[in-house]
């Protein structure tokens, strides 16, 4: 099974709050001097991917769109852990383009790299969290979607996957070609290199193609979204005596929940 | 006529003859054993440890002559002192017999006969039997915990040693009863059996017989004891000075150098990716079970006893013999990764190995496998090791950033421009708790005081590398090695203070070595400077009760166990108090060889036995010198719920130095 996996450069989601900043007039986030790491969910993503190339063979390629010289090292990981080649779309303005319009760039690139049979994406993004990425793919590629997906298995040409539900799961019959967005589960940890992929990832190609050169998306795809402001939410903590004895003040403490909606 | 004895009184020619016959064939069968051990060792790597040969020599006059660790433990330590040298006097004996009869130099005679060969002879000789007698009781009279291993065979040794001594001295005494030696009473041991035999009234003809089968009986145990030597722990008698001699004698902690460019495999997979001198060790144990009595994570329950990873790795190599027999994976086959991931590399039980075993390098070795061949390790390790790839510190969801702690203090920063005689190494453990911030602000102060020259490297300061190193990840170590080797020059940097001693240890051992060369100081030792110097006026009153927690990677790593406590001794007013386990034995805090980053489930955990040992001290204020040892202690308070107060000493320092009374 040839596999595509989608890979998304985001500023480290862990960084402390301190270091988080946007630029007031652009309003896009400042990623100068921040660790930048693959997107959680992503990375279970080429777990994903690489678990079935292990069972079923195959080739993986994981496919990323952002400033080239940023990309480096950080995505020699997904490399060393097993990806056999990367592509790279060289887009400066890549990281600050919404879902929709990254989602239309990715699928001219998946198409110039030509077979695939699935196609992997994180379930969201560690930045901003839209969702979108799969489902705008899916439909430009005329592929199956399945959102939020825990496991994968294949069977016989087509797929078995779990996606999760508000409670349990569903299992679903997917065919391909197919686009899955991947959630976090224990079966998709990501793993960790052996040294000598990791010596051996400097060697696998990578290939870079100029954001220009793929071919204009349809507009209708990422069209009607637009991002007005950008703000930091601000934490504010409030704090309420109840007044009475204990059972007066127990009662009003569980009214109070209700009230939040917390009970 | 000149005071001597006839060596083979008693014993007739043909005899004397079978005699000669059968010491040959005693030292055939040792030198073949040897020999097949020898081939085993082979099998290892290269590593040079002949040179230098001075200290070398001094190792081995303190620590087999002197019985330097041995008497760590002081009763074994005598008891075995006793049967050691009684034994080195009776092997010189049997020497200078050989001179005199076979050699034919008459040297057996004169004052040398009577004080040397008979009177000294004859009191080591029973020192040796007291001594073997108290191992004895010790094992299987008292029942010593550490010694349960081997039991059966120490017994054999032991009566063997033992039959040797009695019929020696049987002989002995029948020989003065039955020649009317006159020089006996030089004797007195076999003098006062002659004695008693005198006493009963045995006829010659008896007295012939008894000599002459107890004679036989003496020597036909010498060489059994003697073709045992290679077969058993009486291995020890050679290899133990041996390995004294051979042992590291900087830095012997540290696991042995890989160069990524011309390594194919990385760490111990199987016996022969250990150095000759790593199989050495396995033949050198005594299993006198000292390493697993002081080891933290045997004492706490954790699958780890060091002697266990030295015995079973020694039962693969008999398994495997010269490589003949396939061999296993030693990390997982050999020795369960449960137990390499449960040393804290603390050194208690390198420090207590009394024939100087490297536990630790091995351990490292085989974790080196499990994390750069097979890729598993423990979970929240792993994440830490991703963590220190990903933003540089091995703190996942640190919620601070590295320069946080200055925000407010005038201090230099290098990437600013700014020029220092010093730079001062912050570390991750403290610029990212905040329970440490107020340590790093105490030596800034201190060190101001003093009127020290102090710069950092602000947000360029990354990780030494160290957690890596110890868990394993030898390559991402090098990785940081480098990186931060071509920051401290681009920025010149010369002398180092640091209070983290994981990274005093890393700079002082592990950056030499790949071209990092500065003076480094941990901050204990500064300080403990400046107070020698009279640059602070301790005025404040400290009236406290201290204890010290020594870190590992300070004392048993480094030797650094006097600055601190002479920093504690300045602080006016204070009373320090020793825990039980102190200085060389000092018992971890949980910590090291990355085990801060491993969720500590099994058995107790380590840090709230430490903390015990603290508060049974009955201080106020338990001292440690180290960011990973204050967090762990603090954890310990909080779980014990207990009112002891873990401080550094730089923060004791620049209290009394600021007056505060607390």
């Amino acid at each position: 099974m040839d596999i595509i996996v989608c890979l998304k450069q985001v500023v480290d989601p862990e960084l402390p709050q301190t270091e988080f900043a946007i630029e007031p007039a652009t309003g896009r986030q400042v990623r100068e001097g921040r660790p930048l790491v693959i997107s959680t969910y992503d990375e279970n993503a080429l777990e994903v991917a690489l678990q079935l190339k292990d069972r079923g063979g195959g080739k993986v390629t994981v496919l990323t769109l952002g400033p080239q010289a940023v990309i480096s090292d950080a995505f020699r990981l997904a490399l060393a852990m097993g990806a056999d080649e990367m592509v790279v779309v060289d887009d400066p303005r890549g990281p600050d383009r919404l879902g929709g319009e990254k989602a239309a760039i990715l699928a001219a690139a998946i198409r110039r790299i030509g077979r695939f049979d699935l196609v992997l994406t994180g379930c969201e993004s560690a930045d901003w969290t839209e969702r979108v990425v799969a489902p705008v793919l899916a439909e430009a590629l005329s592929a199956a979607c399945v959102t939020f997906v825990s496991r994968v298995e294949a069977a016989d040409g087509t797929l078995m996957v779990r996606r999760m539900a508000d409670e349990g799961f569903h299992r679903v019959e997917v065919r391909l070609p197919a686009v899955l967005s991947v959630a976090s589960d224990e079966s998709n940890r990501p793993r960790l290199p052996k040294l000598k992929d990791i010596l051996a990832a400097k060697r696998k190609p990578v290939h870079v193609w100029p954001v220009a050169d793929m071919p204009a998306a349809p507009g209708d795809l990422a069209a009607g979204v637009e991002v007005r402001e950008v703000v930091i939410p601000q934490r504010t903590t409030r704090c309420e005596f109840l007044e009475g004895e204990s059972a007066e003040q127990a009662a009003a403490l569980a009214q109070r929940l209700r009230d939040l909606k917390l009970l | 006529m000149a005071p001597t004895r006839e060596v083979f009184w008693n014993i007739p020619r043909l005899g004397v003859v079978i005699m000669y016959l059968l010491a040959f064939a005693a030292v055939a069968v040792c030198g073949y054993g040897v020999y097949q051990h020898y081939r085993t060792w082979r099998r290892g790597k290269p590593a040079s440890r002949l040179t230098p040969v001075g200290p070398r020599l001094r190792a081995v006059v303190v620590h087999v002559l002197a019985h330097g660790r041995l008497l760590a433990d002081r009763v074994a330590g005598i008891y075995h002192a006793a049967l050691f040298w009684g034994f080195v006097f009776l092997f010189a004996g049997t020497l200078v017999v050989f001179v005199h009869q076979d050699l034919g130099l008459r040297i057996m005679q004169g004052p040398f006969y009577l004080y040397f060969q008979s009177a000294a002879l004859d009191l080591m000789g029973l020192a040796a039997a007291v001594g073997v007698a108290a191992a004895l009781v010790v094992r299987y009279g008292l029942g010593s915990p550490r010694l349960r291993r081997g039991i059966l065979s120490d017994a054999l040794v032991l009566w063997l040693f033992e039959g040797i001594l009695v019929t020696g001295f049987l002989v002995e005494g029948l020989r003065i009863a039955g020649t009317r030696d006159p020089w006996g009473p030089w004797s007195p041991v076999g003098y006062g059996i002659s004695g008693l035999i005198d006493a009963a009234a045995i006829s010659e003809a008896t007295i012939r017989l008894g000599h002459a089968g107890l004679w036989w009986l003496h020597f036909l145990l010498a060489m059994v004891f003697i073709a045992y030597i290679p077969f058993s722990k009486l291995f020890h008698l050679v290899l133990a000075p041996a390995n004294v001699y051979l042992q590291p004698l900087v830095n012997p902690a540290a696991p042995g150098r890989i160069d990524f460019d011309k390594a194919e495999r990385f760490g111990a997979a199987a016996l022969g990716d250990l150095t000759w001198k790593d199989l050495f060790d396995l033949d050198v144990c005594t299993e006198c079970g000292r390493c697993t009595a002081v080891c933290p994570a045997t004492a706490t329950g954790k699958p780890l006893s060091p002697m266990h990873v030295i015995l079973d790795l020694r039962e693969e190599m008999k398994r495997t013999g010269t490589g003949a027999a396939p061999g296993r994976v030693l990390a997982g086959d050999v020795i369960a990764p449960e137990a390499l991931w449960a040393c804290t590399t603390c050194m208690a039980c390198m420090e207590a190995c009394p024939v100087f075993i490297e536990h630790v390098p091995k351990i490292v070795e085989m974790r080196r496998h499990l994390v750069m061949e097979v890729a598993q390790m423990p979970d929240t390790m792993e994440d830490a090791l991703r963590s220190l790839e990903a933003r540089t510190h091995p703190f996942r969801g640190a919620g601070i950033s590295r320069a946080a702690w200055a925000e407010g203090l005038a201090v230099k920063k290098l990437p600013r421009g700014d020029r220092a005689e010093w730079l001062l190494w912050v570390g991750c453990a403290a610029a990212l708790h905040e329970r440490n911030h107020a340590t790093l602000r105490a030596l800034v102060r201190v060190l101001d005081a003093a009127g020290m020259d102090v710069a950092i490297l602000g947000d360029e300061e990354t990780c030494t590398g160290d957690p890596a190193r110890q868990m394993g990840n030898e390559y991402l170590f090098q990785t940081f090695a480098r990186q931060n080797i071509e920051t401290l020059d681009r920025y010149g940097v010369r002398k180092i203070v640091t209070l983290c001693p994981h990274c005093y240890n890393t700079f002082r051992h592990a950056y030499p070595e790949l071209g990092g060369h500065y003076e480094v100081w941990h901050h204990t030792q500064v300080l403990a400077r400046l107070v020698d110097e009279g640059r602070l006026a301790l005025t404040g009153s400290a009236a406290a009760t201290i204890t010290f927690h020594d870190p590992c990677y300070l004392g048993r790593h480094n030797g650094e166990y006097d600055a601190p406590r002479h920093i504690l001794q300045a602080l006016p007013g204070a009373r320090t108090r020793e825990m039980a386990q102190s200085r060389q034995k000092s018992f971890c805090c949980g910590a090291g060889g990355g085990l801060y980053w491993m969720e500590d489930r099994t058995g107790q955990r380590i840090n709230h036995v430490r903390t015990d040992h603290a508060v049974a001290t009955g201080a106020e204020i338990v001292a440690t010198a180290c960011p990973f040892c204050t967090l762990m202690l603090e954890d310990g308070v909080k779980a014990r719920g207990t009112s002891i107060r873990p401080m550094d000493v730089a923060e004791l320092l620049e209290r009394s130095l600021r007056g505060e009374h607390h």
